[in-house]
């Protein structure tokens, strides 16, 4: 009966279309000519809006009339504008940003960035450039990623760890997409510089939950980064030049205003100061952001984007290792009519490292490599019912490594692992439906499908086991191998099919306040293998196959969402549970590297994790910021079946090493005059869940520590302050050239935290003793940056 | 491989203002185990009759006193193949000696502990080892290619899967360092092995006149799981280690399985030799 009733809904609301005109056109900002993602138009006096997409387009459908609609944006002046509505049409706005002659205005309505409570998107944090850019980061160089950390329910596996943690999950469950193409990797120096350039980025999009049915992929999060499209009202350039890194991004119109292009480049100098202080050692990067997009008319776009960078180490001249991403982006915008919005994407991205051992003469190489299309459409049926549906497939390159001897003498023999392909295939459906007034749900369907591709030879084992529970010596072991099948290249080696359901709905409990309600499925076909607490550079991306399952998490979430005062303040309560199924975890001993047969080093175990978030921020005035606060747990249990004994920890719930059971972020910024903004970071978290000794022993003349339950210890307290000032001398407004100093102190009062704590011998006294290895005390920092 | 990690972690600490100190940090208490530390190793021209087998207990990991050697267990091994016994007799010290052993490569090997009324077994089988061919010194190999190393030659046998323990030691130092090898990447080629100390090792780089003991040890697959983890985990476990586990050894105990022992039985044959820096 129930579905009846939402059969009914659906189809009065689409017969309730008829006398309806549609308007719709695009938004961008009237100083460089960037569209605007997540401006909002809204007829005076309805409900009936629309927030533009990604490429700031948008498409409202009312009755006739004559109506006022009202264009807003984070940081823009409102802009409104009388239409009437007798026929379909195209209106394109240009908005302006808050400009410095407009003062007053400044001051009671700077980056208003409120909570939207009507839409039934949630688990969701927008970043604002701008705010990433004003908050303190070590040695002045300004990251995304960390400051996605200051979120709830965002946390890293502490300094000097690369990617993030969402919601409990691991950094291989983020789906991290910059101008939609795949980054396997999100840091440059092991962990402590994202590789996005902040210069060349316009949008930071943070999906926690109730991702939307368009993505797929992963379990646990989708980062959704998106660059700007280079200025195509004038010639335009930006740069800094700070501690470690300088920065150059060159923009301007192109084709006769007809498009535009952006070139952002980025490089460390770490090596100058290694060389002056006669250290052999080198460290650095680059990256390059490169953008482009052609109007051929009002309907039809081309963007080409790109990204390209790279970090090389060098331990004196025995060991040198390059990695780095790479991408490239073909899009195609096509609207076909007023209400139908298309985007076909065809998306490259690579992964690669490189290890070059002078001393054992020989190089190892291993990459991941994808070809993607995807086109994805848009219609908007009327303002009660918009329908996203589309495709998408991605073709995966594998290769896990290979031995190249550099010489003839190299004691080491080449070798090749197993290249692995395989292709991932998704269609999807989502429906935005205001059913009533009050009441507005999402709903939609994915369907993925993954086909481990042939062409490759895999082992056979004894009882189908890859992994043995010994129950002699009461450990798991590597299966015995009693054949090969060899698969040809036509062939399919093991296929998955998962449809993922997606629903999300909000209720406006009055003007100012609603409660949201979400449920996702999704699925995650490739798995980075990683037996450390950290992400390094050298982990290998695996694809799921006849050994290797596919993770499938459910999540629940509900909220409260409020605005006070105006919209000057706003909150945001979540709650979340999380299950996850077919995570892998490893054997005692597991040896990930140069291994062809990983199934022999790893067990299937399940995952759940729940919390609660509070985001508490003040969005206008002078001084603006916010509090998050995250109460949660996040558990694994190994107990595989296949496998048999009693699994890991005696297949009891242990701590992820993502676990932190409280974890505060409090960041805040104050324009104390036109000259200088103070912000400042605090956190205070739980620290990581860890395994130490619970006793030693003498053996082969050493003391040998035996170790406690996995991860049935923590880190002590992390806690951290930092503070910045901006300075922007005297303006000119005459003049083009802007300048500002950024000063910064991180870690204020030098707390040493530790990233890790390890146990040993001291080599001279025979003690035990614990060692802790704090990463960064306090580093005090200054960047010039400039924008012409 | 493990050696990247290292490199990582000296990387990151070298470049980055990361520092490291001393703290003191309170653990959980284990009960206490036995610990069977019965290496049963036959040098190369050497008639192997004589062997020692240590036992005893584990204690807290930052206790003082961390000998606590077992005096009053029963310790015997049988050779499977022969049926042959060897009695090891309680020195009164934790060491339980014999001097009739029989070492016979290939042969399977069980052993026997008595203590507290409980009854520990273990099976292992002797592995033979290649020899050493030649050891010199240089300075070109190793980490830091100003600095001298000096390497041990052998030639891995290329029809079986082969596993290694070395065992390096300059005179003066407290203890030997641990090296595992297997032969997965180096199957059938004449191999170097190189031992190199740097500035921050106890005593130091290597200089001329230093003496360094050597030892290569043929080993079963199953001792080198032991073993590799046991080195991974005895060099600390730092920012980018992986995650330490219980490590568990061969020695079962028959009436409490719960009750299980540290340390292996392990059956090898040995080639040592040591070298004098020029």
């Amino acid at each position: 009966m129930k579905k009846l009733g939402l059969l009914f809904l659906f189809f009065t609301s689409l017969l309730s279309a008829q006398e309806n005109f549609t308007v719709s056109g695009s938004i961008t900002d009237a100083s460089n000519g960037e569209t605007l993602f997540g401006a909002s138009v809204f007829l005076e006096g309805t409900t009936i809006g629309a927030i533009t997409n990604e490429y700031g387009f948008y498409s409202i459908t009312a009755p006739s009339g004559d109506y006022n609609l009202i264009i807003s944006y984070v940081g823009f002046l409102d802009v409104k504008k009388e239409i009437t509505l007798n026929q379909n049409q195209k209106v394109n706005f240009e908005i302006q940003e808050y400009a410095t002659q407009l003062e007053e205005v400044i001051l009671t309505a700077d980056e208003k960035e409120h909570v939207n409570i009507r839409k039934p998107e949630m688990s969701v944090n927008k970043l604002n450039i701008k705010t990433v850019k004003r908050m303190p980061v070590v040695l002045g160089e300004v990251d995304i990623i960390k400051s996605l950390q200051m979120l709830p329910g965002v946390t890293n596996n502490g300094e000097g760890s690369g990617g993030f943690n969402v919601r409990g999950g691991a950094a291989d469950q983020n789906l991290v997409l910059l101008d939609e193409a795949i980054i396997y990797n999100t840091s440059h120096m092991l962990g402590f510089f994202s590789v996005f350039n902040a210069d060349a980025i316009k949008d930071i999009k943070l999906h926690k939950g109730g991702i939307p049915a368009k993505f797929g992929g992963r379990t646990s999060s989708v980062l959704d980064v998106r660059q700007k499209d280079g200025n195509n009202k004038r010639f335009a350039a930006s740069g800094g030049i700070g501690l470690i890194s300088s920065r150059l991004a060159l923009e301007g119109p192109m084709f006769n205003k007809k498009g535009s292009f952006l070139v952002a480049g980025r490089t460390s100098y770490a090596n100058l100061f290694l060389a002056i202080t006669n250290n052999k050692n080198r460290v650095g990067f680059y990256d390059l952001n490169l953008k482009t997009h052609y109007n051929f008319n009002e309907n039809n776009k081309l963007f080409l984007s790109g990204y390209f960078g790279r970090d090389t180490f060098k331990l004196g001249t025995s060991f040198e290792t390059t990695y780095g991403n790479a991408s490239a982006n073909l899009r195609w915008n096509h609207i076909f009519n007023e209400r139908l919005f298309s985007n076909l994407s065809l998306i490259y991205s690579r992964y690669d490292y490189d290890i070059g051992i002078k001393i054992a003469e020989f190089n190892w190489i291993s990459a991941i490599d994808n070809y993607n299309a995807k086109y994805d459409l848009k219609y908007y049926f009327n303002d009660k019912f918009k329908l996203d549906f589309g495709a998408s497939a991605i073709y995966y390159d594998f290769n896990p490594g290979a031995i190249e001897p550099t010489s003839t003498e190299s004691s080491v023999n080449a070798m090749q692992l197993d290249k692995k392909k395989a292709l991932e295939t998704g269609v999807y459906i989502n429906a935005e439906h205001k059913l009533t007034d009050k009441l507005t749900a999402q709903y939609g369907l994915r369907y993925s499908y993954f086909n481990r591709l042939g062409g490759q030879a895999l082992n056979n084992y004894a009882n189908n086991q890859p992994v043995a529970y010994n129950s002699v010596l009461g450990i798991y072991e590597r299966g015995e191998v009693i054949g090969e099948t060899n698969y040809d290249k036509g062939e399919s080696i093991a296929n998955y099919g998962n449809l993922e359901p997606r629903v999300s709905m909000a209720y406006e409990l009055n003007d100012n306040s609603s409660v949201k309600l979400g449920y996702s499925r999704a699925a995650q076909y490739i798995h980075l293998l990683s037996n450390t607490s950290s992400v390094t550079p050298l982990d290998v991306w695996t694809p799921s196959g006849k050994y290797v399952k596919p993770q499938l998490s459910d999540q629940f979430a509900l909220g409260y969402f409020r605005n006070f005062k105006d919209e000057a303040y706003s909150l945001e309560l979540e709650t979340y549970y999380k299950t996850t199924d077919n995570r892998i975890d490893y054997i005692d001993g597991s040896d990930l590297i140069g291994n062809n047969t990983i199934e022999q080093e790893i067990l299937n175990s399940e995952a759940r994790a729940y919390g609660l978030e509070i985001l508490f921020r003040k969005n206008t005035g002078k001084f603006t910021g916010w509090v998050a606060y995250t109460l949660a747990k996040s558990e694994q249990r190994t107990d595989d079946a296949n496998a048999g004994g009693l699994g890991i920890s005696n297949g009891e719930w242990y701590k992820t090493p993502y676990d932190r059971l409280h974890d505060l972020s409090i960041t805040g910024s104050y324009k104390a005059s036109d000259k200088w903004t103070f912000s400042s970071n605090f956190a205070l978290q739980s620290g990581r869940p860890v395994t130490y000794p619970n006793g030693q022993y003498q053996y082969e003349g050493l003391s040998i520590a035996s170790y406690s339950n996995r991860n049935s210890d923590r880190l002590p307290l992390y806690h951290r302050l930092d503070i910045s000032a901006t300075y922007t001398p005297n303006k000119k407004p005459n003049r083009r050239w802007k300048g500002e100093w950024v000063f910064g102190i991180y870690n204020v009062y030098n707390k040493k935290n530790a990233a890790s704590i390890s146990f040993g011998q001291n080599s001279e006294t025979g003690v035990n003793e614990a060692t802790r290895t704090a990463i960064f005390g306090m580093v005090p920092s200054a960047t010039y940056n400039f924008k012409f | 491989m493990k050696l990247y990690i290292k490199l990582l972690t000296l990387l990151t600490i070298s470049i980055f203002f990361s520092c490291e100190d001393v703290i003191d940090v309170e653990l959980q208490k284990a009960p206490e185990r036995l610990v069977i530390e019965a290496s049963l190793d036959w040098e190369k021209g050497t008639t192997g009759n004589n062997q020692t087998i240590k036992l005893s207990t584990s204690s807290a990991y930052f206790a003082e006193d961390q000998n606590t050697p077992v005096t009053n267990a029963a310790v015997k091994v049988t050779n499977t193949n022969s049926s042959e016994e060897f009695i090891f007799a309680s020195q009164n010290n934790g060491s339980y000696t014999t001097t009739t052993f029989n070492p016979i490569v290939g042969n399977t090997y069980d052993l026997e502990v008595i203590y507290n009324s409980e009854t520990y077994i273990a099976t292992e089988t002797l592995q033979p080892v290649t020899d050493i061919t030649r050891v010199e010194q240089s300075t070109e190999k190793g980490f830091d290619d100003e600095i001298l190393e000096v390497s041990v030659y052998f030639n891995d046998p290329e029809d079986e899967k082969n596993f290694y323990l070395f065992r390096f030691k300059e005179d003066g130092d407290l203890f030997f360092e641990l090296e595992d090898g297997d032969d997965e990447f180096i199957n059938g080629n004449e191999v170097d092995w190189w031992y190199e100390k740097d500035e921050e090792d106890n005593q130091g780089e290597f200089t001329s006149g230093d003496r360094v003991e050597l030892e290569m040890y043929g080993i079963s697959e199953a001792y080198h799981n032991y073993i590799r983890t046991l080195i991974e985990q005895s060099e600390g476990v730092g920012l980018f280690g992986s995650t330490p586990v219980a490590l568990k050894g061969n020695c079962l105990n028959q009436t409490n399985a719960d009750n299980y022992a540290y340390g292996y039985f392990r059956l090898t044959q040995v080639v040592k030799t040591n070298y004098t820096f020029e």
